[in-house]
């Protein structure tokens, strides 16, 4: 099943020179952009000041990541875990609210975002959580209590509200597990489910938008009234159920027999799926409603939601191959762009260094994933290569989100890009997070 | 089992190409976005970023034939307000206000509101437009107080002489849906444009225009002015260069319009090319009013236009002008003997029926004294000799009841009138309408601008002229766009020496009898007067007639006609004379 990678193993050296390189150059991109962006804004100097502050510190996890011992974080994942659930009670009870979530330390002069912490830690917890039960990876049971594990974790999150940092976990973990070997069956529950959630609120969401539809057609009616009629929910519940068993019994006029508790668990997961998107529906802001609009009808609202990605694509798209140069991006600078030195950093970058600019960064976060894959084949242990392979979730995820929102692959989900996007939180754990996959790397050869 | 069996490389393979497949997409959509549709972008990113206060272009000038500015351009002056280069407070502004309501005649409050808006939002204000360089002048001294106010120097069209070739020229105004959905792409109009409404502002509307130049202003995305970015200088339009003649329209309009009615007619052509030296049509109007400087009052009852141009579609009877026609079908006939006398005895009668001269002539009465003293009894004795469908024939020579072709919008093509069209309406042709005929009343209709090829056509024994008024299109790089060139759409040949033999009788009309009123010394003028009946109220006067210096071809032909004007000889032909005077030069 293993192969060895090249003979990295046996070559000595205590650090993979690529992401450190990859790291430095994506902070010092980074840095420069933001300070471009907001040299005009008069956000600018506060901006400057905290960046500067959270360089060192980042640098500093990078370096501790790396040489603290990766295996501790599994030893202690108790209290890793204890410590992160007070981390986020704490930021409950004192902590601040900035861009509308209550998710923030102040300290003087700077503030700090736990569940950026967390987002890492959550990895970690996991792959140790995998790790203990490698044997039984294939079983149900496992999945489920890592779902019990995870599940305060997430909770706590969703108080703060933080969707952008669930947005990121949940792919992420999924990737993991995925990685861990999951059975390909569970996947196909989580896409029952993941559909079902998904295909509820958009299809409210387009409904919303095109009345016309909702009048003349008898199944649009009835998909309306199923987010407001408790008549209609318990009535739908019944027929998943009925549904799948119906399959069920149809499979086995062709003699493939399926065990009862499956088909109960899958009309679970749908419904399951279901009552997610109903949760979701009625916790969405108006502002996050816009955002899926704007996704299913870009040219409905030039001047809404949709405008804001417009803009961000004129602003990349009139950099052109050389870009317009640092300070003279014109879209970014007169404020067209919105978030700029945050979620909308590449339609900065974009504008300003062009196509070499972005191509550039797609080209560094490519050999951060490349390297960090080829870390976790070089582990010493399965806890190094599960701990590398949820942080390649994490940043596949962010890289998929950030990008493919610019490019009108996703909706807006306001996921900053790590490294390039101003916040000092998210680069000090990002940092952190290759440090952690240089801890791997430097004690590939150690004995277990 | 070892720690490594746990690796389950083939997922990470998968998630590793996952990876991969997902980078190439966003490099191939950033490719897309960055450099294949680079332009779009970079076009879109500029629109956004820039407000352009408009500055309209000088339209290219219409220009009489020697060069003198018809239609010209004189600077008007917009008002605009950009904030944010000063700090202001509530007293600055209502002291501004105050200043500059009293300079433009408005109410203050207006102002200040403008001028409150344009602070808050920090966008450039267009305060007032179209302003006078009297005002403007005044105003400029504000400038020196007030570091926001801004300036801007634009064009105007301006007719110097007013109501001068008015139908011709045409006027401006303000477009229609209809213009702006079917406009050039290419081109700058703005919703607020004025554009030629009609004549050649609106034919040469698309070489007229210019192109507009601006002051570009860089806006953030509130459309808060953040800097000036440049400052583009407009293009002319071209220049349009007529074959009318300053002094000989000013003549005929003047002679028109002081005439006992004001109303009718004149067109002037050169003999030789068919170009419209002038073109009266009257009642008309000034141009101007429509693009007055908005400090000037204009009365809004000066505003109907009378968009009607008599020249090419009024259609009249062409009365006794018509006698040349007869007289030459009665040569073309060898029907006409020099030496025959007829006696007007006032009238003659025919079958029963009684048809009358304006005076009884007596006897002795030849084609020469008989054009002269414009003797009806004459031709209608030539006329039953030569017969009505020779009549019709040579009116068909002349190209009589056919749209002449000039470049005009709504010409009209008038109607002739004879046996064989009779026969074609399947109705009767009795001797008495030969007589009508001869002396060119009844269903005959002409327009003046058809009097005036038919003139020309005289003149140079036989040339049937497209008329033109157009003599070249010149943009501001000295290119001619567009040239006409004098053209003959048919000849009307007569045997030999008939020509003559109308020329002699034509300069008799003037010389000694009806058409005395066009005499000019110097000059060979040759003429035929008349007046067509009118049953509705005075009678029209006409007078058709060339000119040309003794012993030399004719130069120009023309009509006068002047709408109830009782006569010709005592309307129509005293223009005539005001108008070969002017082409001439004769004091």
């Amino acid at each position: 099943m293993f192969s060895r990678e090249n003979n990295h193993s046996l070559k000595r050296g205590p650090i993979d020179f690529v992401i450190l390189i990859s790291v430095s150059l994506l902070a010092l991109i980074g840095f420069a952009i933001v300070y471009s962006a907001l040299s005009t804004s008069p956000l600018g100097q506060s901006v400057f000041r905290t960046h500067l502050i959270a360089l060192p510190i980042a640098a500093g996890a990078f370096v501790f990541g790396w040489l603290f011992n990766y295996q501790i974080y599994d030893e202690q994942y108790k209290k890793l875990y204890m410590f992160i659930i007070t981390l986020l009670i704490g930021v409950l009870i004192f902590g601040v609210t900035q861009r509308g979530s209550h998710s923030w330390f102040r300290f003087g002069l700077f503030s700090f975002q736990p569940s950026e912490i967390c987002r890492i830690a959550t990895i970690l917890i996991s792959a140790s959580f995998l790790e203990r039960n490698k044997r039984n990876i294939r079983e149900f049971k496992t999945i489920f209590l890592l779902g019990i594990i995870l599940l305060p974790v997430f909770g706590l999150i969703m108080l703060q509200p933080d969707f952008s940092s669930i947005v990121v976990s949940a792919p992420a973990l999924i990737i993991l597990l995925f990685a861990a070997g999951v059975d390909l069956y569970y996947f196909g529950l989580l896409f029952a489910f993941a559909v079902a959630a998904g295909f509820f609120p958009i299809a409210w969401t387009y409904l919303g938008l095109n009345p016309e539809i909702a009048r003349n057609s008898f199944i649009a009616e009835l998909i309306l009234n199923l987010r407001v009629n408790i008549w209609y929910i318990l009535g739908f519940s019944a027929l998943v159920v009925l549904a799948c068993w119906l399959v069920k019994q149809l499979l086995r006029q062709f003699r493939i027999e399926i065990p009862t508790a499956l088909a109960l668990i899958v009309s679970g997961a749908i419904l399951a799926g279901f009552f997610s998107g109903l949760f979701v529906e009625k916790k969405m802001k108006p502002y996050q409603r816009k955002r899926v609009e704007a996704f299913l009808a870009p040219k409905s609202d030039p001047k809404g939601a949709s405008y804001n990605i417009l803009q961000a694509q004129i602003a990349m798209g009139s950099g052109g191959v050389l870009g317009k140069g640092l300070f003279s991006g014109t879209q970014s600078r007169l404020g067209f762009v919105p978030e700029r030195h945050t979620d909308f950093i590449l339609a900065v970058l974009g504008e300003e260094t062009g196509l070499f600019g972005t191509l550039g960064v797609l080209l560094l976060y490519l050999l951060l994933l490349w390297r960090t894959t080829i870390t976790a084949t070089l582990s010493s242990d399965l806890y190094g290569y599960f701990v590398c392979m949820g942080i390649f979730g994490i940043f596949f995820t962010y890289l998929i989100i950030n990008f493919g929102m610019l490019i009108g692959l996703v909706p807006v989900a306001g996921i900053p890009l790590p490294f390039v996007s101003y916040g000092g939180s998210n680069l000090v754990a990002s940092m952190w997070a290759f440090g952690i996959v240089e801890s791997v790397y430097r004690r590939r050869l150690s004995v277990v | 089992m070892k720690q490594k069996d746990f690796f389950n490389i083939q997922r990470l393979r998968v998630l590793q190409y996952a990876a991969y497949l997902a980078v190439a997409l966003i490099a191939i959509r950033l490719t897309d976005i960055q450099f294949i549709s680079h332009e779009k972008y970079a076009l879109a990113a500029e629109q956004n970023r820039t407000q352009i206060l408009y500055q309209t272009a000088p339209r290219g000038r219409i220009l009489s034939a020697k060069g003198e500015t018809i239609a010209g351009n004189v600077p008007s002056f917009s008002v605009y307000y950009l904030p944010g280069s000063q700090k202001v407070d509530d007293a600055y502004l209502s002291s501004l206000s105050a200043d500059v309501a009293s300079f433009l005649d408005v109410d203050s409050k207006k102002i200040l509101k403008l001028l409150n808006k344009g602070t808050k939002s920090g966008k450039a204000i267009l305060i007032a437009q179209n302003i006078s360089p009297k005002r403007a002048f005044a105003f400029s001294e504000l400038q020196v107080y007030y570091s926001g106010l801004y300036l801007l120097e634009e064009t105007k069209r301006d007719y110097p002489y007013g109501a001068f070739a008015a139908h011709l020229i045409g006027y401006m105004g303000t477009m229609d849906n209809k213009f702006w959905n079917k406009k050039d792409e290419n081109t700058d109009y703005r919703l607020n444009s004025k554009i030629g409404k009609s004549g050649i502002e609106k034919r040469y509307e698309s070489q007229l225009k210019g192109r507009d130049g601006g002051l570009y202003l860089e806006v953030d995305y509130r459309g808060r002015v953040k800097q000036k970015l440049k400052d583009n200088k407009w293009g002319k339009g071209a220049d349009v260069w007529t074959t009318l003649n300053l002094e000989v329209q000013k003549a005929a309009e003047k002679g028109i319009k002081n005439s006992i009615t004001g109303r009718g007619a004149a067109v002037v052509l050169d003999a030789k090319t068919g170009a419209v030296l002038a073109m009266v049509s009257a009642p008309d109007f000034d141009p101007n009013i429509f693009i007055s400087y908005s400090d000037e009052e204009i009365p809004s009852t000066s505003k109907k236009i009378p968009e009607y141009n008599l020249a090419l579609q009024g259609m009249y009877p062409p009365a006794s002008t018509f006698k040349t026609i007869t007289a030459i079908a009665a040569l073309e006939n060898n029907r006409l003997d020099l030496h025959d006398h007829s006696n007007c005895k006032g009238k003659i009668f025919m079958n029963g029926r009684e048809f009358k001269c304006w005076k009884t002539h007596g006897p002795n009465i030849d084609l020469m004294e008989g054009m002269a003293q414009s003797c009806d009894v004459y031709f209608y004795e030539l006329a039953l000799k030569t017969g009505s469908a020779s009549i019709e024939k040579i009116q068909k020579l002349f190209h009589l009841g056919q749209k002449t072709g000039i470049d005009l919008p709504g010409e009209k093509s008038g109607n002739i009138y004879g046996p064989s069209k009779r026969a074609r309406n399947r109705t009767y042709w009795f001797a008495g309408d030969t007589l009508n005929l001869s002396i060119g009343q009844g269903e005959l209709l002409l327009t003046p601008l058809q009097m005036a090829v038919y003139g020309a056509a005289l003149a140079s024994k036989g040339n049937i002229y497209k008329p033109y008024y157009i003599q070249k299109v010149v943009d501001p790089q000295g290119q001619v766009l567009e040239e006409n060139k004098p053209e003959i759409i048919a000849r009307a040949k007569l045997e030999e020496g008939h020509y003559e033999i109308i020329h002699q009788a034509l300069k008799g009309v003037v010389d000694r009898a009806t058409g005395r009123a066009a005499k000019v010394e110097g000059v060979d003028v040759y003429g035929k007067t008349g007046t067509a009946q009118n049953p509705h109220g005075d009678d029209h006067g006409w007078f058709l007639a060339f000119a040309g210096l003794p012993g030399q071809e004719p130069d120009i032909a023309l009509s006068v006609f002047v709408e109830f004007g009782k006569g010709g000889s005592s309307a129509a032909a005293p223009i005539a004379k005001e108008i070969i005077k002017a082409y001439y030069g004769v004091k």
